[in-house]
């Protein structure tokens, strides 16, 4: 769909690796992924297959020395791997934009939405405070937030899980990042909210040309999203593809057994 | 008509920080549901539509303000302290988060052995059997008796947890978004569960969620909340799609798509 199909993020032969009284422990074992501009590529898998653990080895959120992260993760020709805390922690939120699985526990609770919002755009930017607030108040109304003005005095318990997971992602789309990584976005919400936010994400790549790494245990959203899909299982790739070509033809036995056991529904009776 | 729920209305009293009272809008308003025997209702709605609280009320943990619930044709909140027991031994719950519903320092024996201790006099080597049975029912060994909650993973406590619900052989199990907190594996797998002791036991389950899949294939009949308020009440489960209530309409197109080829964004 875009015509510059450059590789923003170049994952290669990443294993992780935890420390134990009784030796080591491979969390995940030799993950290669791409990802284009623009794009979004689904991660899906069951709980404890090593989907969270690769978002985290991305950004570089582990302590080195328990957990050790091999290998090469590439962002615009630029090694992250092994990059000092500072560099890195440029990267975070800049380039690469994490939203969270539970919203709720993203945020402290003791500032307010706005005090949040403003001091995420001024680490990053040489905007004013009342610019970044003006920033901030739009890019909220942008999620179709009502009364953006009003949220940013708010406190995160006063908004719903909803309304706080679009929050998050109107702090990442502002900053335009290169990647964003969405990790579980829609499963703390109602079906109404996760059309939502799906929508929200779609609109983030489509006008920003943002890529994603969507990971998710629901077919139903990869499905509805993602251009690309990668299977995994117990800290491996099973299966790389195209989202249609996963869903006409898939190869690998955990792919199919994924496929058939979930609940459906007859959708052609609308 | 095991179960029956007529115009049931509750509002939760806030007090202020300076007491006063705060008015509330009501969280349930002249809801009315029926269970029959051996049958399983879903119950559909967005969060905050009252869903949890309407099976709180039916569990007798909530005294409703008006109307009435009957359980086996008997009033749960006006009965005696004797037959309110006896009516609770045949309606159990389990919950969305299976951490929080069990004592992290018991074991799966203490943890399944507690309804049977409060309804049944067993002896020691009798109710270690029982619990070996039930624990083989929901698909684990007689040997995680000794295995503490934090040695389970999400869905081998979520199966604890009906294990205990259906140790007593109830007659209604609640199962308040059980199957929410589960992936697609554990998730199919509970499923599967649930309706394998359906049959073997003639259970009747009230099956409150917001994943319409998982209800549409659990369920015989679909109910759907508002703001409070019941909107929608399908006996056959297809009615749903064709329903032409705003609420209903907009859950329904909110449903994922199996497929690719059939996204619902229309943005591209």
């Amino acid at each position: 769909m875009n015509g510059q199909q450059s590789k923003v993020l170049q994952i290669s032969g990443l294993n992780v690796k935890v420390k134990g009284k009784h030796g080591t422990l491979a969390l995940l074992q030799d993950i290669d992924l791409d990802l284009k501009r623009g794009q979004v590529l689904g991660l899906v898998g069951e709980s404890g297959s090593g989907k969270t653990v690769t978002c985290h080895s991305i950004m570089q959120l582990f302590d080195p020395h328990q957990i050790m992260v091999e290998g090469s993760i590439r962002l615009h020709d630029r090694e992250l791997n092994g990059l000092p805390e500072q560099e890195m922690r440029r990267i975070r939120g800049k380039e690469i934009a994490l939203i969270m699985q539970n919203p709720i526990s993203a945020f402290t609770p003791v500032y307010t939405i706005g005090v949040q919002f403003v001091e995420t755009i001024r680490t990053h930017s040489d905007l004013t405070k009342k610019e970044a607030h003006e920033l901030a108040v739009t890019s909220l109304a942008s999620v179709n937030l009502p009364e953006p003005d009003k949220l940013m005095k708010q406190y995160p318990f006063q908004l719903s899980g909803g309304m706080l997971q679009r929050v998050m992602i109107a702090i990442s789309m502002c900053l335009r990042p290169s990647v964003v990584i969405a990790d579980e976005p829609t499963t703390a919400l109602d079906v109404v909210n996760q059309l939502q936010v799906l929508r929200q994400l779609d609109r983030l790549r489509t006008e920003c040309g943002t890529s994603i790494l969507l990971i998710s245990h629901d077919l139903g959203v990869i499905s509805e999203l993602a251009d690309e899909v990668a299977i995994m299982q117990q800290g491996r790739i099973v299966e790389k593809a195209d989202v249609f070509q996963l869903f006409d033809q898939p190869q690998h036995a955990y792919t199919k057994k994924l496929l058939n056991t979930r609940p459906t529904i007859p959708m052609n009776n609308q | 008509m095991l179960l029956q729920v007529n115009g049931v209305t509750h509002t939760y009293r806030e007090t202020s920080l300076f007491r006063r009272r705060v008015a509330k809008a009501p969280v349930l308003s002249n809801v009315s549901l029926t269970i029959e025997e051996g049958k399983c209702v879903g119950l559909l709605g967005t969060s905050g539509a009252g869903k949890s609280t309407l099976g709180k009320v039916i569990l007798g943990l909530q005294a409703p303000q008006q109307g009435q619930v009957l359980f086996q044709g008997e009033d749960l909140y006006q009965a005696s302290a004797h037959t309110r027991k006896r009516l609770r031994r045949d309606l159990q719950v389990v919950f969305q988060d299976c951490y929080s519903s069990v004592n992290p320092r018991m074991t799966a024996e203490q943890i399944i052995g507690e309804p049977l201790e409060n309804y049944e006099r067993l002896s020691v080597g009798e109710q270690k059997r029982r619990i070996g049975d039930l624990l083989e029912m929901v698909g684990l060994t007689p040997a995680d008796m000794r295995k503490y909650p934090y040695q389970f993973s999400g869905g081998q406590l979520q199966r604890i947890n009906i294990a205990r619900a259906i140790a007593l052989k109830p007659k209604l199990i609640v199962l308040d978004e059980s199957v929410s907190s589960l992936d697609m594996v554990n998730q199919t797998l509970i499923l599967d569960l649930f309706r394998e002791l359906q049959s073997a036991f003639g259970l009747s389950y009230l099956f409150i969620t917001h994943d319409i899949k998982a209800a549409y294939s659990i369920s015989d009949a679909l109910a759907v909340m508002e703001k409070g308020k019941m909107v929608e009440m399908c006996h056959d489960k297809n009615g749903i799609f064709t329903s032409e209530h705003p609420a209903v309409k907009s859950l329904v197109s909110s449903i994922l798509p199996e497929h690719p080829r059939q996204r619902v964004l229309l943005s591209r």
